[in-house]
């Protein structure tokens, strides 16, 4: 009876205690957090998928390391992009393995929004359409990019399988491109031509049809390019914003000559990439990358000629005077003028910057420093002085605008027609290089004793100068297969170096291309490793 | 007057307790039994073991015998009703040639001896402990005339009259006996030495406690001697070395993150390996071990196998550190015992920069060497040569000496039911960083302690309650670049961090901020901690051998951070009017408070009972223990400089953030049931199961139960009679193995679901931001981690249990790993974590121990060392490779996990045709590589250096790691010592340690570098000096390569030491019952073929970076440091 009564006690003592103790349920789900079962019910969710679409079509890290890839930039401390430029990258290098991932991260995202969407109850039907089509430019766009970069790569319309993605080949670039055009098209019927107030920065069917253009100018393309930049033209939506160096400047966003952009807020959302390009009177943290000597040769002088042309009034003692005010508006040199903050009382004043050795400045060059210029110049366009903390800058970044089309065309129109004419000049070149603010004849007037050849260097040499430092130049080399010449041997800094060396130029660490392999960016090893069916570029 | 008149009536007061004593204790060597209690027994053809086992159930007595002075003849019967234990043991013993001797509830079986007649003399004596200490209440006994007894007095004093030639007995409880002949009447100095008692030590084990020499799976046990007197901050780093396999390695030790890894038996999963820690029964975080007073624990057990383990199922596969806190002791007078540990850390740079002039004169070498311009003319050389005086190394002038202090004071005691133990410490650590006049940096602690158990006749309740505090006070910048700033700036004459105006200036190498005046002015983070532990146990005897457990448990934590960021003005000189460059424009003020608590209660059965020789012991028990954790977070930037509040310019959009309690929150649970059943048979066979069935609210309904079971057994082949020599002439032996499936949970929770979450400021449209969302995908079917876990052991003593050794083997499988599914990129996504990687972890580990005692001297040494090597067995893709800043591991089935990984040289270029005859990297040019340069080995042969050529270069996780401690005791004096190292691991350092002016960011050379390459120094350490950016620099430190890889292993001299303790017949004088004072050392001397640099700082936690890579080692960590103090113990 005792027994009995004990074991009932702890029966019933051992209920209450395991009842009692479960403070918390083993079912947790989080509270910070949605999950797929709570999340998609309201278009204002749906859209906060695409906008992560949009953060990832592209960053300010890619926008100015592709520059850094060309010969316009040298890179003053060890990147992947150096790595790439010396030719001793590989399979393993960080950026093959960094740019085929965030593609396909944004992929993801894309085809996520398209494939749920369609879940949020009473989404209204216009926006819907739109919203897809924005979200099909992006998915195109970073398609685009792997083509480009890879040649070819995995091409899908859907969200992958875990299985799938172990298992999934490459498809052809010429399959990729018809895609991309393909989807293209589609978007830019559904996406209306421009955006009001709180939409301005989406995406618009000049986006896509400009970036369809440049679909056909990688690939040498002419005649598409010509008749898809001859839409845009026609399309009277674009005009060239008539200060060059305003273009770049914050109280500019969204004008008239921008098709496509990244957009940005000061203070919300922001870049910081001149902590390490700025000059260090402005406060920077370290050099980065500058401007090549290259680069700046490239200007002409006021006078429209080249700085070789014995006309041309160039004094290499004094070679930063007459010259295109698009160097100064691109690059900083001895001399040059940046506007720097005051620290005490936030005033912006534009400085005179002295980087000539024993100048006495904190700018000035020295050999062998790791924390200013190697080059002698600094980076200036899309420079903000109006950044906060540590060069925290909202201005938006242009990955499209009108000159670009002209040039294009120009461009294309040289390659098609027997030679660019009188007629296409005015409509492009001319109108690009008063903009600039060239005034004299010598510079804007077509001059008929041009041969197709002297024009192609001409628009080539325009294209350049109009476009530095803007991430646009690793793909003209790359297309004209001049890469080989240009990204091969010693690239030059402003004539502080040695006079023996190189006619007294800063003579600056070698850079290779291989042209049987360097056009192409390596499939990553350890993607090749995950799936044995992608294969690997020739050179790896 | 006064005074006098307390110290007498203090006085009167410890004579009156000291006579209760001394009657209590010769009462005890009287024969009487405190319980004299009545005994009934029948019984028919018995062994005396049996009857001795009879006696033992029925009454408190407790028979101690040598096991071979028993026959286990059956030829015993005896009837009693109601008899004393003398009738009893005086019917029974005489017929065996046995006398007893009965000690409180001990009964000593000793061997009969014949009496002694000799000429009966007075022989006086003292008797001391191994220190020289007089032993108060010794008993001194005639041997074969037991009545004959004293006891000695308070100042170890003793008087006796014995016959000549007369064996006297001399015997202290916790003391081995000795035995001593009387010749004349000389006065006799008799030395006792502490009974280790190996085999009758009472051993933690988890729900429970056990005899060591019953304990059949692999537990070490640490107690507090080897604790207490070590000048650490944390109770961590005082198991560093003491116990194989449990390897610490301490990654920083910067008083503000103590940052270690605890490994038990090594890498057996890529997710945590953290042990499961255990506080007096309650699951508890390693937060809250570092929490813990070291002072105030009793004991540590270290659980290692599955036999072990499996009691803590699911939780256990790393293994399960138990801590035990002091308790009072029954019937013990109140005892105040005072501690204090005060001294000095320095920090330890073992690396320095050349001198300036020097510095100027080898980076024109390397410019020359690689045909760059010069940077230093001779005139800038010399002027740097002439004004080397007024140079400084950045690093000296942030670095300092700094206080240590720990403080302990507790009272203990206990009645006849109950007992305390109250006990209170401080910690004080200062910071070895420079703070300018503000606050020091560094960090406090207070530690509060309760523990008190009450009896109530069957009825037991044992409640402990504890408080820590701690607050930290650390600097707002980051340690690795504290480190490098201060340590990468030439010994410039003209480089100053500050001018005597106050200015704190910039250079052209430390163009953003420099350490001292981040250190100064550029504000802090302040952390607090209260930690509050309370629990509740009752225990009820059921009836006889079942006992009913519950206990209830929490934990709760209230952590807050409050940060400052400042703003601090730079000027490019002394005399500029305007600052050059601010740093943390706008200044900042954060708030980060976590609440969190774990309510634990548990529920057990517990019996165990002896019948004759078969012991039989189970337990069974439910457990849940839930988690809940809160927090919140907020931040301002563009704040009032002097206060720190919010301006108008902080109501701006982007200026303020943060994260509410919905954000912050996070709830688990872990319900549990488990049961352990156990039996042994003659202290000779033993056997065990147990298992634990976990659920766990970290995993999906249906995949959330785990059950965890083990078996161990266990032979004491010396008690064999076969063996009966062995044991006579050897020792003891037991042979012990065991076999169990451990789980492991401990990844982070929801990882089942597919998770979105949003962020602000995603992108914007028309100059506005939106938000944006990101998600991850989750895998419904994910469950435990499993480890079959083998282990197989001997424990042994030789030469009468002065020396003990025990050496146990492992093999641990662990499958179904918790990874990050490596899957390709075009997947576009993470995916929650899957069941997929598969490892094997084996190893081994010896220990022994040895005490001797050589004429006056003691000695106490123990010894450890142990092995563990994993193997990644499965793993997705077979393997993968992380690079970071030069730096590659790898993650290959069939190698231990996180290798390192690259090229392998072989010297350096000879000769320039060396070199048109040698591949080279691959995209190099030759004609840019002269003699000198490091030459790669082509392992393919394709005449190329590319990633084909890579190879495994070395591992870090420690091999072969040993501990060793020595104590000895002269007289008064006593010296202890720890020596701890690793045998063999490999340390992947990169940076500017490494390479001279690593990649145009480090601006000096250090003399640990000066060993390069010339052409007349061919046999160099280093490869030829060269620019960075050269190609000659990319080919020797572009790559991941063994010309990083250093030979890591060590040997430290942890701590070191010395003291004495005042003879008692002058402390007590002044009331003091123990005065000991000592001086130590920590830190002192290592010795390893790594000489610049702290041969233990690791770039990895305890999983070895996991499945997701590691940072490279940049060599930035916090220094080595040297401890020299004082201690001082009280006792009253």
């Amino acid at each position: 009876m005792k027994q009995k009564f004990r074991k009932y006690t702890i029966g019933i003592i051992s209920i209450i205690l395991l009842s009692l103790t479960s403070c918390n349920d083993l079912d947790q789900i989080p509270t910070g957090q949605f999950t797929d079962e709570t999340y998609w019910y309201s278009t204002e969710k749906a859209s906060y998928v695409l906008n992560m679409a949009y953060n990832q079509m592209m960053g300010d890290g890619y926008f100015f390391a592709n520059e850094a890839l060309s010969d316009n930039i040298f890179v003053c401390r060890s990147s992947d992009e150096k790595f790439i430029s010396s030719g001793i990258a590989n399979a393993t290098t960080g950026r093959f393995a960094g740019e085929w991932a965030d593609c396909y991260g944004g992929i993801r995202t894309c085809n996520t929004f398209l494939e749920n969407v369609d879940r949020v109850p009473d989404m209204d039907v216009t926006l819907k359409a739109r919203m897809k089509a924005e979200s099909r430019f992006i998915r195109a766009s970073l398609f685009f990019r792997l083509a480009t970069w890879y040649g070819s790569a995995p091409l899908f319309e859907h969200n992958l399988t875990v299985a799938e993605s172990k298992a999934i080949g490459r498809s052809s670039h010429e399959d990729m491109l018809q895609f991309v055009r393909a989807e293209l098209d589609s978007a830019a019927k559904s996406l209306p031509a421009s955006y009001i107030k709180t939409d301005i920065g989406r995406v618009t069917s000049g986006a896509a049809i400009a970036l369809k253009a440049r679909t056909y100018l990688y690939e040498n393309d002419w005649t598409n390019v010509v008749s898809t930049c001859q839409q845009i033209i026609d399309s009277k939506e674009y005009s060239l914003f008539p200060d060059y160096a305003g273009l770049f400047s914050i109280a500019n966003v969204h004008n008239a000559e921008v098709i496509l952009n990244i957009e940005y807020v000061p203070t919300l959302r922001t870049w910081s990439q001149y902590f390490d390009f700025a000059p260090p009177s402005a406060g920077r943290r370290v050099n980065q990358q500058a401007p090549t000597q290259e680069l700046v040769d490239n200007y002409l002088t006021l006078n429209g000629d080249s700085i070789r042309a014995t006309s041309s009034g160039y004094n290499e003692n004094d070679p930063y005077v007459n010259r295109d005010p698009r160097l100064a508006a691109t690059v900083l040199f001895d001399g040059g003028i940046y506007k720097i903050i005051d620290i005490k009382t936030a005033a912006i004043k534009d400085s005179i910057i002295n980087i000539k050795p024993g100048s006495g400045t904190v700018d000035e060059y020295k050999s062998g420093s790791g924390n200013n210029s190697l080059t002698g110049y600094y980076m200036k366009k899309y420079y903000d002085p109006s950044y906060t903390g540590s060069f925290n800058s909202g201005l938006n970044l242009i990955l499209i605008r009108y000159a670009d089309i002209l040039l294009m065309y120009a461009e294309a129109k040289n390659e098609t027609d027997s030679k660019l004419d009188e007629v296409t000049w005015n409509e492009t070149i001319r109108p690009i290089r008063a903009r600039a603010g060239f005034t004299t004849s010598n510079a804007l007037d077509y001059k008929a004793g041009w041969t197709k050849e002297d024009l192609r260097k001409i628009i080539r040499s325009e294209r350049r100068s109009e476009l530095a430092l803007e991430g646009t130049r690793i793909f003209d080399i790359r297309r004209w297969k001049t890469a080989q010449d240009v990204l091969n041997g010693y690239p030059h800094g402003a004539k502080y170096g040695s006079p023996s060396v190189d006619n007294g130029y800063i003579r600056l660490d070698k850079r290779s291309f291989n042209p049987n392999r360097d056009y192409l960016f390596a499939v990553p090893q350890a993607q090749k490793d995950l799936d044995p069916n992608l294969g690997q570029n020739p050179g790896y | 007057m006064n005074i006098s008149k307390i110290t007498n009536s203090k006085q009167e007061h410890r004579r009156w307790v000291f006579s209760i004593f001394v009657f209590l204790l010769f009462i005890g060597s009287m024969n009487l039994s405190a319980q004299n209690r009545k005994l009934t027994l029948s019984m028919e053809k018995v062994s005396l073991r049996q009857l001795f086992n009879a006696i033992e159930k029925q009454s408190e007595y407790k028979f101690l015998y040598r096991d071979i002075i028993l026959d286990d003849k059956k030829d015993l019967s005896i009837q009693v009703e109601g008899k004393e234990i003398t009738y009893i043991l005086d019917q029974v013993l005489p017929a065996k040639e046995l006398q007893y001797k009965i000690q409180g509830n001990n009964i000593n079986i000793i061997r009969k001896t014949t009496v002694s007649v000799g000429t009966p003399v007075t022989v006086k004596g003292t008797v001391l402990d191994e220190t020289g200490e007089a032993l108060i209440g010794v008993s001194i006994v005639q041997k074969d005339s037991p009545g004959n007894g004293k006891i000695t007095d308070m100042d170890g004093n003793f008087s006796i009259t014995i016959p000549t030639g007369a064996v006297l007995a001399v015997s202290y409880i916790g003391y081995l006996s000795e035995n001593v002949v009387v010749k004349d009447g000389k006065t006799l100095k008799i030395k006792l030495s502490e009974d280790v008692k190996t085999l009758d030590e009472v051993v933690v084990i988890g729900y429970g406690t056990a005899q060591r020499k019953s304990v059949v799976g692999a537990v070490d046990q640490i107690n507090s001697k080897k604790i207490e007197d070590r000048p650490v901050a944390n109770l961590a780093q005082a198991l560093q070395g003491v116990s194989a396999n449990l390897t610490i390695q301490t990654k920083s030790m910067n008083p503000n993150d103590n940052q270690l890894n605890i490994n038990i038996r090594g890498v057996s999963t890529m997710n945590n390996n953290d042990p499961l820690i255990v506080i007096d029964g309650l699951v508890a975080s390693l937060g809250s071990l570092n929490q813990l007073n070291p002072s105030d624990v009793e004991n540590i057990s270290v659980l290692k196998d599955a036999g072990s383990a499996a009691i803590y199922g699911s939780r256990s596969s790393n293994g399960v550190i138990l801590v035990t806190t002091k308790k009072g002791k029954i019937d013990t007078k109140p005892v105040i015992r005072m501690n204090s540990l005060v001294g000095i850390q320095s920090p330890d740079v073992l690396f320095r920069p050349v001198a300036g002039y020097e510095n100027a004169i080898l980076k024109d070498q390397a410019a020359y060497n690689t045909g760059n311009t010069l940077p230093y003319s001779p005139e800038q050389i010399l002027d740097l040569q002439k004004n080397g005086a007024g140079s400084q190394w950045f690093l000296d002038e942030i670095l300092q000496n700094a206080l240590q202090q720990n403080y302990n004071v507790s009272l203990s005691g206990g009645s006849t039911s109950s007992t305390y133990m109250v006990s209170a410490g401080y910690v004080n650590q200062r910071s070895n960083f420079v703070s300018g006049t503000k606050p020091s940096y560094g960090m406090e602690r207070y530690n509060f302690r309760t523990n008190l158990v009450n009896q109530y006749g069957k009825f037991k309740l044992t409640t402990i309650m504890s408080y820590n505090r701690s607050e930290s006070n650390s600097p707002n910048a980051n340690v690795g670049n504290l480190m490098v700033d201060g340590s990468r700036i030439p010994n410039y004459y003209y480089y100053k961090q500050k001018a005597p105006n106050g200015h704190y200036l910039i250079n052209d190498v430390l163009s953003q901020f420099t350490p001292l005046a981040s250190l100064e002015a550029a504000g802090f983070n302040k952390y607090d901690t209260d930690y509050l532990n309370g629990s509740i146990a009752g225990e009820f005897k059921v009836f006889n051998g079942l006992t009913a457990k519950a206990l209830v448990g929490i934990d709760l934590y209230a952590n807050h951070r409050s940060s400052r960021g400042l703003e601090v003005a730079y000027y490019s000189s002394a005399e500029a009017t305007a600052p050059s460059i601010m740093q943390n424009i706008g200044g900042s003020t954060s708030d980060w408070n976590q609440k969190a608590n774990t309510i634990n209660t548990q529920f057990l059965l517990d019996y165990d009972r002896t019948f004759d020789l078969h012991h039989v012991s189970g337990l069974l028990g439910v457990s849940n223990e839930a988690y809940s954790s809160y927090s919140n977070e907020i931040w301002m930037n563009y704040v009032d400089s002097n206060i720190g509040i919010p301006t108008s310019e902080t109501a701006l959009a982007g200026n303020m953030g943060g994260g509410t309690t919905p954000m912050g929150t996070t709830l688990s649970d872990i319900a549990s049931l488990f049961g352990r059943a156990a039996y042994s048979y003659n202290d000779k066979y033993y056997a065990e199961v147990s298992f634990r069935y976990d659920g766990s609210s970290k995993f999906a309904k249906a995949n959330r139960w785990g059950f965890f079971p083990s078996v161990s057994a266990g032979w004491r082949i010396s008690s064999e009679s076969f063996m009966e020599s062995y044991k006579k002439n050897v020792g003891d032996l037991k042979f012990r193995g065991s076999y169990g499936v451990l789980g492991n949970q401990n990844i982070g929770d929801y990882n089942f679901l597919t998770v979105y979450n949003t962020y602000n400021n995603t992108y914007a449209f028309n100059g506005t931001t939106v938000s944006g969302t990101g998600f991850k995908l989750g895998n419904p079917v994910i469950s435990w981690e499993q480890s079959a876990n083998f282990n197989i052991g001997f424990d042994a003593t030789f030469l009468s249990d002065k020396m003990y050794a025990s050496f146990d083997y492992f093999n641990k499988v662990t499958s179904g790993i918790l990874l990050n599914p490596v899957n390709p990129s075009v997947l576009g996504t993470a995916v929650g974590m899957q069941n997929s990687g598969k490892m094997q972890n084996r190893g081994w580990e010896l220990t022994i121990g040895y005490r001797a005692k050589t004429g006056e001297f003691s000695h106490n040494v123990s010894l450890n060392l142990a092995d563990s090597k994993n193997e990644v067995l499965v793993f997705t893709g077979n393997e993968v490779i992380h690079s970071n800043d030069d730096m590659s591991q790898i993650i290959r089935v069939g190698t231990p996990i996180a290798s390192y990984f690259g090229y392998k040289t072989e010297g350096y270029f000879k000769s320039y045709a060396d070199i048109q005859n040698s591949a080279i990297p691959v995209g190099l040019d030759a004609s840019q590589l002269a003699p000198g340069d490091v030459k790669y080995i082509d392992i393919n042969h394709d005449g190329v250096i590319d990633p084909k050529d890579r190879q495994i270069l070395g591992n870090a996780f420690p091999r072969y790691t040993f501990g060793a401690t020595y104590d000895l005791t002269w007289k008064g004096f006593d010296l202890n010592m720890l020596i701890q190292g690793v045998g063999e691991r490999t340390m992947y350092l990169r940076g500017e340690l490494i390479e001279p002016f690593h990649a145009n960011y480090s601006y000096t050379m250090y003399q640990h570098q000066l060993n390069f390459w010339t052409p007349t120094n061919t046999n160099a350490r280093w490869p030829r000096l060269s620019l960075s950016g050269s190609t000659s620099d990319q080919n020797n430190y572009g790559y991941s390569s063994d010309v990083h890889v250093l030979n890591a292993a060590y040997l430290r001299l942890k701590n070191i030491a010395i003291g004495y303790t005042v003879p008692k017949r002058i402390t007590s004088k002044f009331g003091v019952q123990k005065l000991h004072v000592s001086m130590n050392a920590q830190n002192l001397l290592t010795l390893s073929p790594l000489t610049f640099f702290d041969p233990e700082s690791t770039e990895f936690g305890n999983n070895m970076g996991g499945t997701g890579g590691s940072g490279a080692n940049s060599g930035r960590s916090y220094p080595t440091l040297k401890y020299v103090g004082f201690g001082l113990d009280l006792e009253f």
